[in-house]
Order: structure tokens, then sequence, then C-alpha cells
């Protein structure tokens, strides 16, 4: 496997009326070619800043530190000119936003919306780049495309312009491609068709995908790996089975419990009680303490660094220190360790 | 298409007749006669009343008027002896019809620039500056524009004739900057408020993240999503300057319909007054039709029915 996009340290701040809003407090992760990165966390936990960020989209206030560093083929993205940034968005990293109803232009004709960017990017005839678009748009599941490139958005339904706008992500082929909640306004069935396409798309040009949601439901059939995002940082990553089987901060176990699930089941729905903390003035130590019911005094004092728990497994929390006590998590996270053991002496 | 505009032309048609009804009768509860000059004996007065149809009962000469519109007689003026409105119009709404286009053209062309480079540079220095300039140019009257427009260019530095027309295109250049100062001023106003809008909307943010430039992004697709509403604004205005403005004519010395139509009002010139009603509310109606059917043709969402 190659890394295709590293992100180092990345710090960004909003500068409002009110003070510094800390968005994203030191994110670090990396993608490989291929792969599907689903970053997980409640709403305000800066998944969009983050992926926004990558596209170089962020808000006019936004202030990103020094530091940081966006590696996308040996170059750190933060350098770039804005015409340089113009080159990589929609070409090399790609972007589904969330609600098809509202982001495609509405006096544009679809086709020409898909042809956009190829002529941009590839320098394609608009001849050339609606044709191209035509294939995309078979490509995507439109039926009887030929007949429908010439149409306007408020002609399509929501499944089908979400299906136009994956076209268009897809135009240029790019290496990135960043889906932020793109199935979140529609409804299921068509949700699951959405996620469907999109899987089969990865497995034909075996671009990485990173995938934006706070539905936990739809990681597991999507994602190889999960990052966990609380108050501006990542608290857990790891492959799918270990964030689903053998989480351990106690924030991934929250998110767990408060996902409908039919397999490892006991115990019903519990919310996360409480709510994030204010990212203007962020707390001391682990950001998550005041809502944690096993929080321990040091969490209150100093920030967690990341532990280990396999080669491609870490968690931010103090509890997997040594000198921590051993706590009991709730049932159903003690159901999922029990399946995860299975698992794991299935291996063996 | 045609269907739907030969409905609209009967609407119109049908509006026209409640306008020539409304204002017939509106007419009649004015106080005070045509003829008010006090050298008239009663049996002059008689006379004139006889010959210009106006001793019959008011249904009569209402009855009349509308018979007479039908084929296209629109009666003879009081004020202008001799000369039939039909013959007055003609002469003068042309006149204010081009110097009306021309303002709509500049006003509408400085105003969708303005709007736009305001918009694209919301809260900065350039938005600030024409800001103020466009609410200058909405504030101030358009005669105080004129006057100052005549004082520099006519005067100071005599580039342009001040009086005049008919002779050169240059005579149109300084009223038609006067006239088209306010339509600018709307005009960037609301292409920067809709623009600004349509700026933050997803499918701007979708462009981006095509990596289209801000420039493409808005040529490509700002300008058409903010002239849609723009276009309702447009159709008034329109009707507004192709029939004249009075304070212009005057200043300026232009033989417009304009000036004439105030004028009737005050010396009650009947037939004057009814023939201009006539053409400001046919042009209005006329210029609603085309702005309805320009949005149509921009905004694929909106179907002519
Ligand atoms: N332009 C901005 N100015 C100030 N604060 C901002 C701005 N954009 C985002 N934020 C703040 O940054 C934090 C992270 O926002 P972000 O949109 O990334 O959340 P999210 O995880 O995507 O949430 P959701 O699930 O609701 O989409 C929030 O606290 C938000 O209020
Ligand atoms: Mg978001």
């Amino acid at each position: 496997m190659s890394e295709v996009l590293k992100v180092e340290n990345l710090h960004v701040d909003f500068n409002t009326y009110a003070g510094k809003v800390k968005a994203i407090r030191d994110v670090s992760f990396s993608l490989e070619k291929g792969e599907t990165l689903a970053i997980v966390g409640e709403s305000g936990s800066g998944k969009s800043v983050t992926t926004k960020t990558l596209m170089g989209l962020n808000a006019k206030n936004a202030e990103i530190s020094e530091g940081s560093q966006l590696l996308f083929k040996g170059q750190n993205l933060l350098d770039l000119k804005e015409s340089e940034w113009q080159k990589i968005r929609g070409n090399e990293i790609a972007m589904i936003f969330q609600d098809p109803m509202t982001s495609l232009d509405p006096t544009m004709k679809i086709g020409m919306q898909i042809a956009e960017p190829l002529m941009k990017h590839q320098k394609l005839s608009k001849e050339a780049a609606l044709k191209r678009a035509l294939a995309l748009m078979e490509g995507v599941g439109i039926p009887a495309a030929a007949e429908h490139i010439d149409d306007y958005p408020h002609q399509w339904s929501g499944g089908m312009r979400q299906r136009a706008v994956i076209a268009i992500a897809l135009a240029a082929d790019p290496e990135i491609l960043i889906a932020d909640e793109p199935t979140t306004a529609l409804d299921v069935t068509i949700q699951a068709q959405i996620l469907k396409l999109m899987k089969d798309i990865q497995q034909q040009t075996d671009n990485a995908i990173i995938f934006i949601t706070h539905d936990l439901g739809v990681v597991a059939g999507m994602a190889d790996r999960v990052a966990v995002m609380y108050a501006g940082k990542i608290v857990e990553y790891g492959t799918v089975d270990e964030i689903f089987f053998n989480p351990q901060h106690p924030y991934t176990w929250g998110l767990l419990n408060s996902m409908p699930t039919t397999d490892t089941q006991s115990g019903g729905l519990q919310a996360i009680p409480g709510t994030p903390p204010d990212l203007l003035e962020p707390p001391k130590g682990d950001a998550f303490a005041a809502r944690n019911q096993y929080a321990l005094a040091i969490d209150r004092q100093e920030e967690p660094p990341f532990f280990k728990v396999s080669e491609t497994h870490y968690a931010a929390t103090w509890l997997l220190d040594e000198r921590a006590p051993k706590v009991t998590p709730p049932i159903p996270i003690q159901n999922r360790w029990a399946h995860w053991a299975q698992l794991k002496g299935n291996e063996a | 298409m045609v269907k739907y505009i030969s409905k609209r032309l009967l609407l119109l048609v049908f509006t026209l007749f409640l306008v020539v009804t409304a204002t017939f009768f509106l007419m009649q509860v004015m106080p005070g006669t045509p003829f008010n000059n006090p050298k008239l004996t009663p049996d002059m007065l008689a006379q004139l009343n006889k010959a210009y149809g106006l001793d019959l009962p008011v249904w009569q000469q209402y009855l009349h008027y509308l018979a007479n519109a039908f084929t296209g007689d629109f009666g003879t003026s009081f004020q202008y002896q001799n000369q039939s409105v039909g013959m007055l119009i003609g002469q003068r709404l042309p006149v204010s019809a081009q110097l009306g286009a021309q303002a709509l053209v500049v006003g509408v062309i400085a105003g969708l620039f303005m709007g736009a480079a305001s918009a694209r540079n919301k809260n900065n220095k350039i938005d600030g500056t024409l800001g103020i300039i466009s609410t200058l140019g909405i504030s101030v009257p358009s005669f105080i524009l004129g006057i100052i427009l005549v004082y520099l260019f006519g005067f100071k530095w005599a580039l342009f004739p001040v009086s005049g027309w008919g002779d050169s295109f240059s005579e149109t250049i300084l009223p038609t900057l006067a006239l088209a100062v306010s339509p600018a001023a709307v005009t960037t106003r609301f292409v920067r408020s809709e623009m600004i809008e349509v700026l933050s909307s997803d499918y701007v943010q979708l462009a981006k993240a095509k990596g289209l430039s801000d420039k493409e992004i808005v040529n490509k697709h700002a300008y058409r999503n903010s002239m849609i509403p723009v276009l309702t604004l447009i159709g008034p205005m329109a009707a507004n300057l192709l029939t004249g403005s009075v304070l212009i004519e005057n200043i300026f010395s232009i033989p417009g319909i304009g000036q004439q139509f105030v004028t009737s009002i005050p010396s009650k010139d009947f037939p004057v007054i009814m023939g201009t009603t006539i053409v400001y509310a046919m042009m209005l109606m006329v210029m609603i039709l085309i702005t309805d059917i320009l949005t149509a043709v921009v905004d694929p969402r909106v179907r002519l029915r």
C-alpha cells in the first residue's frame, strides 16, 4: 500500500468576534491508496473543517497555524497559492457534498455541470467533455443518460442528483474523494444505493475515500479504517473491526451505544449525556472528561497521549495507561469485546 | 409559448380597458374645466363644449371615446388645438423612449458590474465605496445630478452639448447619464445582495470544489443565478424610463412625452391625459411580459403557462 495523504499536526482556528474558535486542535492521520477512512464524531467535532482544509475551502476567517502539514505527493498543500489549489481541487482531490438538492446549479444543464471540471482540468473541448460526461452519467447508474444529459437539476430526484454530484467529483479521476455526509439528506433505500455506488466505483478506480458521517451505522459497510473525532481532536483510530469490537475510548463507547444495531445488542440506545465543550475555551486535560463517567483525576489535569493498542489501533485515553485502574465498560461494549475475543480466537 | 403570449396579450387588452375606464371616470371628478380662459363668453364656452362633445352625458362621452379608441382615434388635444393625440404622442414618445432605452442599458450594465464587484469584495474598501456611491445615486434626485452634469461637462469642461435633441448623438449623452444614475444605483444594490446570497450557496461551493477560479464562478454560475430576481426589477424600471422624465426633459430641453403629460393634467387636456395613461399602462404591461419571458429563458425552473 502507498500513502497518498499525510496530515500532520493540523491546527485550525476561526477568528470570530467572540474570540478564536479552536476548531481543529492537532489532528494527524494518513490515507492509503484505495482505502476508505471514515471520520465520525458528534456535530461540531470538526469533521467538515478537517476536510474543507484538505480542499483549501475553509471560510475566510480560518487561520491554519504554522506547524500544520498536509502532505500530498511530496508537497505541503498549505504552501500552495490559490491558482495552484485550483489545479488540485476537483482534479486530484474532489468532494461530494451533503445536500444534493442544493449543490447543483439550478440554471445549468446537468451534463454541462459534469463536463465543467473536464474542460477545466483536462482541457477537453466542450463536445469531448460532454461525451465523457455521458459516460460518467452511465457509470454512476443514471438510467437513459443520453436522454437526460440536457436536463436541469429540478427535473431530477434527490438520489439521482446525488449520483450527478458523484459524477462531477469523479470526472477528473481524483486520487482522493471526500464525501461529507453524502447520504444524510437522502432516504434510507436511496442511501444504501449511493453507498454501494461509491464502493463499486472505488473498486474500479482505486481512489482513496474520506467518508464523513455521524452515523456509525453506515461506517461498518463502507470504511476500512475509522477515526473518531471529539472537540477538534482525533481521540481514537483503528480498523473498522478494532473500532467496532475493541473500542478503548469512553467517547467511542458512547458513540457505539447511541447507535442502533441488530447484532451485538443488549441494553438499548443511549445518547451521550451532556454537550461538547466550548471551543473558544477548550478545557484543560481531556476535553471529554466532563461527560465521561470513567474520567480519572488526571483527565482534568493533563491531556492523554495516544496509547498504542495494536499496530493499527491507537486511543487517547488515560484508561490505557498502565497505572490506571481497570474499569468495566458498559455491557454492550463488554459484548463487543467478547465478540472481538472470539474473532481473535478464530484467527489463532 | 405562442399560446402563453396570446393569453397574456388578451389579459393586457382587458387590463387596458379597465385602466381606460377608471381614468375616464376619475377625470370627471377632477375640479375645473379645460376651458378656463376668462375671456371666453358663456356662449363661446357652450360652443366649445359642444365641439368637443363635452355637453353629452358622461356615459355617452365614455362610449364615444371607447368606440373611437378602437379605431385608433384618441381625439384631439384641447391644449394644442388641431393636434391629434395620436400625432402628439407619436412625435414625442420615440424621443423619450430612445432616451429611456439608452439610460436603461447604461444603468443596468453599470449596475451589474458594480453589484458584482461589490458582492465579490464584500465588506472591504471596494464594497464600501460602491455602497456610498449607490446610496448617493438612489437618494440624490436625477435633476440635481442633471444640473451638476450640465455644469461640469457642459460649461466647465465643455465636452458635450447641454441641450437640444435630434441633431447629434452627443446631445443625448448628458441626459442619458443623468437618467441612468438612479437605475444603476438600484441595480447595483439589488445585484449585490442577490450575488452575495448566490456566492454563499452550496452550488457555488461545489463549483469552487471543481477547481474553478473566482472569475469563472462569477461568470458561469453566479451571474445567471443572480440575474433571475434582477429581471423582475428591470421590467417596471424599463417602463418608467421609456415613458420619459419631466425634470430631465426640462433641464435638457428635450421634446419628450414626460413634459406633455404633466402639463396636460392642470390644463385638463382630457384626450392627452387619456392617451398618455394608455401609453404608460401599456408600456408597463409589455415590459413585465417581456421580463417574464426573459425570466423563463434564463431560469429553467420557470415554465410559461
Ligand atoms: N467559519 C467559521 N467561523 C467560526 N467557527 C466555525 C466556522 N466554521 C466552523 N466553525 C466551528 O468549528 C467547529 C467544527 O465545525 P465542523 O463544521 O467541522 O463540525 P462537523 O463535525 O462537521 O459537524 P456536523 O456533524 O454538524 O457537520 C464547530 O464548533 C463550528 O462552530
Ligand atoms: Mg459537517
